[in-house]
């Protein structure tokens, strides 16, 4: 075989990948415009039912507080992403208890997590105004903070596999919410804004590589039925005690295929 | 006859290269095995480019690191025994992490970084923070100097598509109450609301007028028709200023209202689906205070019946100062001797504005002296001038 004919054959064996034009970056304003817009929106309810929460734990509504924990959260995890770029906030918002080398009597050992083990540990709303007061003060912040922010769209495309990553590593466990066994709600809010960004980018990602689309959205739908399982009436979700075991082990598949699949994302729409 | 023994044929010359080949595969598979190995086993090996840190219980080791800019791995090997996490900080700003390491677990950490100093966490909230210096080299230095590609407006461009998504609701908004305040027969509440909703238009104004048509029905003066105020085909804002503060009557605004509510909303639609390039962000707001410096400061003739042109000046100014804000970060990184123009500029400017206003209120413009208007179109020039220079300095017309 001559080298032109090598050349020719490699050519040809190449040419599927050589149809397929770059994303053009302008093409990317509008799902990166819509991606923000779509955490704008998600931090409004955040911070409207943070209110709302705290003010039930506040008024020592012990009831109330409980059942507003998870459908409050779920609206930090769907935009993780962003919110987990402020550190400071992040570890204020969300840390969990091994974050902390004191623990649970940890000084600033704060935020969602630290309040859920008096509400569901401990049976009390006692001695949490001071923490109410800064979860909800830490996520007006997050609120300021996020809008001011221009989104890098490195972050935005890459924060579906981010997300994917963090139900593969937290969620299936059960360690996230492990005093009030709500997980499942965090991991809809995961896996949903993980799907809002394969959805805001579809178009561009279609351009790429269609078969990588239709088998995201199979693993989509696969993780989406077995989590329908465990909805309650109200809309919520059951305990994550209450998962079987052959559904835990059925999600782990589908998740961390997700996982590797999206992490591919950036490399697909030309920002790595 | 003797029956010779036959020589036993010599194997083919592929078959010795192959069996050569397979040994060698052998080996290297045994080598490679043997590698694997002593990698699980100590999960310290490492690539020749990864910097290694190891979390112990309390910190970090090294603690301060140094690496040079561009691409950098990190190998983050966690001794101990809890899962945590570590972090490239910028301030506040996550640059790259990596949540949830498990105890005696790696993993590798890729950075594409900027030359500076950035602060690392490391494991335990509560752990000291650590150092990481990045270094210039070469390529960063000639990068730094080099004009910014096309990669790096899709934020900008993006954070001004959720500017006019804002502030296109905030208009939708304000005309909503403007034409319910027309239809509840209120003259005051609707000549106080008008006000507001020309802020909410002006803060567009330089986007809308790439939409000819549809920003001729929004926002055409009277002038623009054969019969002026009295030609049927006028409406829009102005008809309702007029309508509003020389006829004093909401005689027959109803209809012109409920057809400017339902413009601003196809307005919305419009300005989203557009796709506006990098030298159009700018060019538009610099067209936009060019007609003011030119036309609208010295004239009046923009909001003529209900003399509020001052506060569609500082909406201009406001959306000026979002696209300034926006072009900074490039700016400051391949044309930082642009800034300080801009900036004393916007500031002249807003202080001429502001130098009009009566306890906080923008004086009526008819009550605004000659000099005094002279004096906001310089400022307006100056700023548009200014401005100018940001295309030629990034290259905005011929990028790539």
């Amino acid at each position: 075989m001559n080298k032109s004919t090598l050349a020719l054959s490699l050519l040809i064996t190449l040419s599927p990948l050589a149809a397929f034009a770059a994303t053009a970056p302008l093409d990317l304003v509008g799902p990166v415009s819509d991606y923000k817009i779509y955490v704008t929106e998600q931090i409004a309810e955040l911070a409207t039912q943070t209110q709302a929460f705290t003010d039930a734990v506040k008024k020592g509504d012990l009831a109330t507080a409980k059942q507003l924990y998870a459908p409050t959260r779920v609206h930090y995890e769907a935009i993780e992403p962003i919110a987990e770029l402020f550190s400071d906030l992040d570890a204020a918002i969300d840390s969990r208890v091994d974050d902390h080398e004191k623990g649970v009597k940890a000084d600033d050992f704060t935020g969602f997590h630290r309040i859920e083990y008096s509400l569901f540990a401990e049976n009390t709303t006692h001695g949490l105004d001071a923490l109410a007061d800064g979860l909800n003060n830490n996520v007006k912040d997050l609120q300021t903070r996020v809008a001011g922010l221009t989104f890098p769209p490195e972050k935005v495309v890459g924060g579906a596999a981010a997300l994917l990553e963090e139900v593969a590593a937290t969620k299936i466990s059960g360690e996230e919410d492990r005093y009030s066994h709500t997980d499942l709600y965090d991991f809809q809010g995961n896996i949903d804004g993980a799907k809002k960004i394969v959805d805001l980018f579809r178009g561009q990602i279609e351009k790429q590589d269609t078969a990588f689309l239709a088998k995201v959205d199979k693993n989509f739908a696969s993780v989406d039925t077995i989590l329908a399982k465990y909805k309650t009436a109200d809309g919520g979700f059951q305990t994550y005690d209450k998962v079987k075991e052959n559904d835990r082990k059925a999600l782990v598949g589908p998740v961390n295929t997700l996982a590797e699949d999206l992490s591919t994302l950036r490399g697909k729409l030309g920002l790595n | 006859m003797s029956n010779p023994t036959p020589q036993p044929a010599s194997p083919p010359r592929a078959l010795r290269w192959a069996v050569a080949g397979s040994a060698v595969v052998m080996i290297a598979a045994g080598g490679l095995f043997y590698y694997a190995s002593q990698l699980a086993a100590t999960k310290r090996q490492t690539h020749q480019d990864e910097t290694v840190v190891t979390i112990h219980g309390h910190a970090c080791e090294p603690n301060a690191l140094t690496v040079a800019a561009g691409r950098a791995s990190f190998r983050i090997i966690n001794r101990s025994d809890r899962a945590v996490e570590w972090e490239i900080l910028d301030g506040v700003l996550v640059v790259e992490e990596r949540e949830n390491i498990a105890p005696g677990l790696s993993q590798v950490i890729n950075a594409n970084l900027l030359p500076g100093d950035y602060a690392i966490t490391c494991g335990l909230l509560s752990n000291p923070r650590g150092t990481l210096h990045v270094t210039p080299t070469a390529a960063s230095d000639a990068q730094a100097k080099a004009k910014p590609s096309m990669v790096a407006f899709i934020g900008p461009l993006s954070e001004f598509r959720v500017y006019l998504s804002s502030q296109a609701s905030a208009l939708i908004k304000a005309t909503t109450a403007l034409q319910q305040a027309i239809d509840a027969g209120d003259l005051a509440q609707a000549q106080a609301l008008y006000v507001p909703a020309r802020e909410a238009y002006q803060r567009l104004a330089a986007a809308s007028q790439r939409l000819a048509q549809l920003d001729n029905a929004i926002n055409a003066r009277a002038d623009y028709f054969e019969k002026r105020e009295q030609d049927p085909a006028f409406s829009g804002f102005h008809r309702l200023e007029y309508g509003l503060f020389q006829q004093r009557s909401l005689d027959g605004l109803a209809p012109l209202a409920q057809r400017l509510v339902s413009d601003v909303g196809t307005l919305k639609q419009q300005l989203l689906a557009q796709s506006l390039p990098p030298e159009q962000l700018v060019s538009i707001v610099v067209r936009n205070l060019n007609s003011l410096a030119d036309v609208r400061a010295v004239s009046g003739e923009e909001e003529r019946y209900s003399h509020i042109d001052l506060n569609g000046f500082a909406a201009n100014l406001d959306a000026a100062r979002k696209v300034v804000d926006l072009m900074r970060p490039l700016l400051s990184k391949s044309a930082a001797d642009l800034l300080p123009n801009i900036d004393t500029a916007l500031a002249a400017f807003e202080t001429a504005l502001d130098g009009l206003k009566v306890d906080g209120q923008f004086s009526r413009y008819d009550r605004v002296t000659a000099d005094q208007r002279k004096q906001i179109a310089d400022k307006a020039k100056v700023l548009a001038a200014a401005l100018d220079g940001i295309d030629p300095a990034l290259g905005l017309s011929g990028l790539q």
